[in-house]
């Protein structure tokens, strides 16, 4: 968990990196600008770079701290801002050391049902981090870490964290199920009318990025429709109704028209959400993460396509038409795996982004889907693989697999770097570094 | 004599209360457990296998026709053992210490007792010395090693280094799986096989108790 040190890197990789961040501050270009001309499908002076924006273009809080360590920044410990999936917050200072384009603005309250605010320290393994406040656990005898819901220890645990890994998992919490009382209500106890001090926060967090200079990604959440990682409420501290991933995922065969029931309502107060949010906030956020349910495995998918457009794509559907109708927002779809047979759909339904493009899923290579779909679906991601190079992999590998990406996505626009999904834990501060350098190597060789 | 034909039906269709009602009456006809699955839940369950590899099924089906095969087999494995009648091969199948994603691990269990092969399962996040202890007292002849998140691929490494390190390297054939696990990886922390998908798993699985 320790951050690698810097001084084990070849001097020439640190002179380099940091040469390339005064290079990077000496731009006419808003990083705004950048990710908005990308995002029309033309070419930016040079391709934008996110890390961190959102929950799945995120960085794990030791590749954070290891990250600060290498670049020289104040020895602070990080924010862990989402603790499902144990991201570091990347603030400012590391976003320019980076020589990053986009900042995010979050929901205000984390996977675990508390505020990711009122920050405290916490030992994590070794590491010293922030957790806010309500992020409440017990350790058990051997190592594990449970977390509570909503910070109330006196709920049961809803996550895990076993010894030897360094994410949470959730804990599942299935009431017994009776058919004949399935009520679809039990369902919807996560989706409602966003609150007053939501509201507030996300106009605060809104108001700050807009005017940051740097493009806005927003999670606002409540239009995902059966994302996987959401079904189990590990925000809930008594979730009711179907909460078992697998009973989940048979449902959607065998319990049709309760999980349509859910969508229906589910998609009624997303976009009574979305509208009291825009009246806020208006159009300082440049795209929308909608939804983050994962439709591909990394060999085949989750379903075939004609279920997807009678399940999903109408409620989709009717989220981004309502967006595209009264916001300058795009809508930004991620779905992990083998998802090329979806593209067509997801762009009549409306997403105008895919994140996060798993060129290492079947029937995902890269340069067939830039030219099959590249005009039409901005590219958020797909980068550099996380299941292989990066944690595995030597810099030079890693650098010759960003430098092919970015000649087969780059032109024309439509395409903003991200690796494939967020930085994993154990990934070598150097590897990242690699992958960094490689981009802004590419931007000024193509740009300068 | 009930109508046989519909227990791989109800297999193939998922319905767990079809395929469990079949099964009983089979029994109680005479029918013999060992018939009962490799003449219908086997063929049934490679069927299912089939139309998953060739994308006519999901995950959901697969796991609605696991459910299925489980109620048969829950009536006829304590009837099995009584007999004496020896599986394809014993497998001990977990997910890895550390990880505990085990949706691709079931199905994979799944898979293999429709295959034939008498399956312990440990669950998820298991220690190297619970596979050791497991494979040793079952006497099993197969160790099926999955993990989904790369932080955890190397427990993978550790469970078959402690193997070794037991001496029971040699009674054992180590079949490794999971989304970011490659033949690569398989073959640089010395298992005996890859499997990319539940269906390769039980080819590879028969390949290596037959080798």
């Amino acid at each position: 968990m320790n951050p690698s040190p810097a001084e084990g890197l070849p001097p020439c990789a640190w002179r380099c990196s940091r040469a390339i961040s005064r290079l990077l501050s000496q731009t006419n270009v808003s990083s705004r600008e950048r990710l908005r001309t990308a995002l029309d499908h033309r070419e930016p002076d040079r391709i934008p770079l996110d890390f961190g924006s959102t929950a799945v273009t995120g960085i794990h809080v030791s590749c954070v701290a290891a990250l600060r360590h290498y670049y020289g920044l104040a020895p602070e410990p990080v924010k862990v801002h989402e603790p499902y999936q144990m991201l570091g917050l990347v603030e400012d200072d590391l976003r320019a050391a980076m020589g990053l384009d986009v900042t995010g603005v979050f929901s205000r309250k984390t996977m675990f049902g508390f505020p990711a605010d009122n920050w405290k320290e916490w030992d994590f393994r070794g590491l010293d981090v922030l957790v806010p406040s309500d992020f409440r656990i017990r350790t058990e005898p051997n190592g594990d870490i449970l977390i509570y819901p909503e910070g109330d220890e006196t709920a049961a645990p809803s996550g895990r964290m076993p010894m030897g890994s360094a994410f949470f998992d959730t804990i599942i919490r299935q009431p017994e199920i009776d058919d004949e009382k399935l009520d679809p209500a039990d369902n919807l106890e996560d989706f409602g009318p966003v609150a007053e001090e939501d509201l507030a926060h996300l106009e605060r967090a809104a108001r700050a990025a807009g005017g940051s200079g740097y493009g806005v990604a927003a999670t606002f959440g409540g239009t995902a429709f059966g994302d996987i990682a959401l079904v189990p409420a590990p925000f809930l501290k008594d979730p009711k109704g179907i909460r078992d991933v697998t009973e989940w995922y048979m449902s959607t065969r065998t319990r049709r028209p309760y999980i349509h029931s859910i969508f229906e309502r589910q998609c009624e107060i997303g976009i009574q959400n979305l509208a009291r949010i825009h009246a806020r906030i208006g159009d300082k956020v440049d795209c929308v993460f909608l939804c983050g349910t994962d439709f591909g495995t990394q060999t085949s998918a989750f379903c075939s396509v004609g279920t997807f457009r009678e399940l999903w794509f109408p409620y989709y559907k009717r989220v981004n038409d309502w967006v595209h109708a009264n916001t300058a927002w795009k809508c930004f779809k991620h779905s992990c795996g083998s998802v090329e047979r979806f593209f067509d759909s997801f762009i009549e339904a409306g997403f105008d982004i895919i994140n996060p493009v798993q060129c290492s899923a079947a029937g995902m290579e890269p340069a067939a889907l830039k030219r099959k779909y590249g005009s039409r679906l901005v590219f958020w991601g797909g980068g550099a693989d996380t299941q292989k190079t990066l944690p595995f992999g030597t810099p030079r590998e890693v650098r010759e697999e960003v430098l092919r990406r970015c000649e087969i996505l780059a032109p024309g626009g439509g395409f903003v770097f991200n690796s494939i999904h967020n930085l994993q834990a154990g990934t070598p501060v150097e590897n990242i570094v690699a992958m960094l350098d490689a981009v802004h190597q590419f931007n000024g060789v193509a740009h300068a | 004599m009930p109508d046989l034909d519909k227990l791989p039906e109800a297999v193939i269709e998922g319905d767990w209360k079809v395929a469990a009602a079949v099964t009983q009456a089979a029994i109680a006809a005479g029918v013999t457990p060992l018939a009962i699955v490799t003449k219908y839940l086997v063929p049934a369950m490679d069927e299912v296998g089939r139309r998953f590899e060739c994308e006519e099924y999901f995950v959901p089906e697969m796991l609605l026709s696991a459910r299925a095969m489980k109620a048969s087999m829950e009536i006829v494995r304590p009837l099995l053992v009584a007999t004496g009648a020896e599986p394809v091969g014993r497998v001990v199948i977990g997910t890895v210490k550390g990880d505990l994603h085990d949706i691709g691990k079931n199905l994979v269990a799944s898979m293999l007792e429709g295959g034939g092969f008498e399956v312990i399962d440990l669950g998820a996040d298991v220690a190297p010395q619970r596979f050791i202890e497991a494979a040793a007292t079952r006497h099993a002849n197969l160790v099926a090693l999955s993990a989904l998140l790369t932080v955890t691929m190397p427990s993978m490494k550790t469970t078959i280094d402690a193997f070794e390190t037991a001496g029971l390297r040699e009674k054992v054939r180590i079949m490794v799986g999971g989304a970011p696990v490659t033949q690569q990886y398989a073959e640089a922390i010395g298992a005996d096989g890859f499997g990319e998908s539940a269906t390769a798993a039980v080819a590879l699985a028969r390949k290596l108790v037959a080798a």
